[in-house]
């Protein structure tokens, strides 16, 4: 990927050739075109989502703070290859720390996220050094084990709230602005998103993308190239809790409630599918991702009890697996890859 | 000490399924190089389509066979339309595969049968059998001498049948396998239908002792890694020597954590993983990455 940007191998013609006269153009297309698109789309989540009949700006809030949990395993599992099936216990560790720290120990929100931040990265650094050891697919089964042991230990201390979980998060105020409404709140979080995307996509195009990329096709080859595939992976993976757990941390202040849902099985299975269906290689797919998966968990919720009595929300499940499922078989680089795809072959 | 014994007891029976299921993971993931995480609803759908039926008076026997039989049918379908044809290239894409597999399953009961759990039958009545202070109820026996049989079976077809010793090859080196007239393909096919044998039998025979629900794979599913990985996932008798230390493990915690601290028990199979593959990680799929050059 990042090699074609300083070494275009192929001439191509028609409008594409047009704009690549203009070399200098180009990376203005490549990078800043898709954040401008970006941008605009989020801009118009607050207009969309307050008229458009099942949407709530909650929802809005929810789709981009998904979205900011989940942009770091586009490194992970789409350059890296490995699949973590435990991104809630990163985006729970923000949240729980979060808490604390402005609950009991009064102590500023942005401090909290800070600690809560920091922390998970930490956990991500520990787990990493003892799990990229040795090649294989341990991160799967180790990243599920970490968050339902997270989610036991929770329930078992009064400092995490127990059962109940811990409410009465302060709100997040910057420089005199309060960010206690859903629009506002809104704003703050597709800011971070923005800056957040734009932070992972340089990492991805960076000499560690390459690098992933090369572990994850060929880890023989990468190490007889003098590559150490272990420290690499486990700066994608520290990467990936970092982003998990400041989505985490702003939940937290936003719904000013934690409790162990923030570490369900059920977070990480929708934040996996989010980066696979919305596109493994892109940072924007985990936004597109996230507007799917928004609108699946939305529209189970409104129009499946009329359909099936059973089990209500259940459906909804069914549909993220199939989801998965027909994405990974269709359309392997996920939506935002295939439309890409699709927008080359159609501007040549 | 009796209390002991009854801990045991009781580990070695929960166990002993948690080695079936085990032993299907280790299977797999030797033979195929794909982690199977829709293992654990192999076990959940026999055991409750077990339980269903036996609510509906069917015969035990017959309720058996039909559980066995839809998920074997099921790991099958899982096999050849979920799973990409060459598996062995892209196994992180594969393993995402079955964790969808996996949801579509859990959700695809949720929907049918619904949240309830379901009772299934003891296999016999009558009363627990009692010896060194220690009562055994009849269901523990059938568990692990269904457990048992079912792995000694395992054991001789792996080391006794022509498939078995192409199913071994494949595992060592499939492309000297292939050289020599292994189909992979067929390889694969044969080892998911094993595995979800073993997890629906495992299912089956701890319906009666932990009523089932829709939503118990995950857990089970993940009690079968840990005895996989516990066992190092190289020799299958290590995933059997695996399961019956997480039965005895989860056994001794339950019964001697204190009442207050009982909510950490739920979490020590997942501990019990967790460490294991902190503390000794080459030992799942050594093989399988050495193999992929």
């Amino acid at each position: 990927m990042a090699a074609t940007d300083t070494a275009p191998a192929e001439a191509p013609t028609g409008l594409l050739a047009r704009i690549d006269t203009h070399r200098r153009l180009r990376p203005l297309v490549r990078v800043a075109l898709p954040a401008a698109l970006l941008l605009v789309a989020l801009l118009l989540i607050p207009f969309v989502f307050t008229r458009v009949a099942p949407y709530t700006m909650a929802d809005g809030v929810q789709l981009v703070l998904l979205a900011v949990a989940a942009l770091g395993l586009v490194p992970l599992t789409g350059y890296a290859g490995q699949v973590s099936l435990g991104q809630a216990a990163f985006y729970g560790t923000g949240a729980y720390a979060t808490a604390i720290l402005t609950v009991h120990y009064h102590l500023s929100p942005l401090l909290g996220i800070l600690v809560g931040v920091v922390a998970a990265g930490l956990l991500a650094w520990l787990l990493g050094l003892a799990l990229f050891r040795a090649a294989g697919h341990y991160l799967t089964l180790a990243t599920i084990a970490v968050g339902l042991v997270l989610a036991v230990v929770v329930k078992q201390f009064d400092l995490t709230g127990g059962a109940e979980g811990i409410s009465g998060l302060p709100a997040l105020s910057l420089g005199g602005l309060q960010f206690s409404d859903d629009v506002s709140f809104f704003y703050l979080a597709a800011a971070v998103l923005v800056v957040a995307s734009l932070v992972v996509q340089r990492v991805c195009r960076s000499q560690l993308g390459t690098t992933l990329l090369a572990i994850s096709d060929s880890p023989i080859a990468a190490q007889s190239a003098g590559v150490d595939p272990a420290p690499q992976k486990r700066f994608a993976f520290v990467l990936a809790a970092v982003c998990s757990a400041l989505g985490g941390t702003l939940y937290a202040l936003w719904s000013s409630f934690v409790d162990v849902n923030t570490l369900d099985l059920n977070l990480s299975l929708q934040l996996l599918i989010i980066a696979t269906v919305g596109g493994r290689r892109s940072v924007y797919g985990a936004t597109v991702g996230a507007f799917v998966v928004v609108s699946l968990a939305r529209f189970a919720k409104e129009w499946l009890p009329a359909v099936s009595s059973h089990a209500g929300g259940q459906v909804e499940i069914i549909a993220y697996g199939l989801a998965l499922i027909l994405v990974l078989r269709l359309l392997p680089r996920g939506i935002v890859g295939g439309a890409a795809a699709a927008l080359k072959r159609l501007v040549r | 000490m009796s209390e002991l014994l009854q801990y045991v007891v009781t580990g070695l029976t929960t166990g002993s399924a948690y080695a079936l299921v085990g032993l299907g993971i280790a299977l797999i993931a030797q033979v195929t190089g794909v982690i199977n995480f829709a293992q654990g609803q192999f076990v959940m759908l026999a055991g409750l389509l077990f339980a269903v039926l036996e609510e509906h008076q069917v015969p035990t026997v017959l309720a058996a066979l039909a559980a066995l039989a839809v998920t074997v049918l099921v790991g099958l379908a899982l096999e050849r339309l979920v799973l990409p044809r060459q598996a062995a290239g892209r196994t992180d894409q594969a393993i995402m595969l079955t964790i969808g597999a996996s949801i579509v399953i859990e959700g695809v009961a949720f929907v049918t049968i619904g949240t309830e759990p379901k009772f299934a039958r003891p296999f016999t009545a009558g009363d627990a059998l009692r010896f060194g202070g220690a009562s055994m109820d009849r269901q523990y026996l059938w568990v692990i001498g269904i457990a048992a049989l079912v792995m000694l079976a395992v054991w001789l077809v792996l080391t006794r049948t022509r498939t078995g010793w192409a199913m071994r090859a494949t595992a060592m080196d499939p492309d000297a396998a292939r050289l020599s007239g292994i189909s992979p393909s067929r390889m694969s096919m044969l080892v998911f239908l094993a595995a979800a044998g073993l997890g629906a039998i495992g299912g089956i025979v701890l319906a009666p002792l932990q009523s089932p629900d829709a939503s118990v794979g995950i857990g089970l599913g993940l009690k079968g890694f840990a005895a996989a990985v516990i066992g190092g996932l190289d020799r299958p008798a290590g995933a059997v020597a695996g399961g019956l230390a997480v039965g005895v493990v989860e056994a001794l915690a339950s019964g001697y954590l204190p009442s207050s601290q009982s909510g950490f028990a739920d979490g020590i199979a997942y501990a019990v993983l967790l460490v294991a593959l902190i503390a000794r990680p080459t030992g799942l799929l050594r093989r399988v990455t050495g193999e992929r050059v």
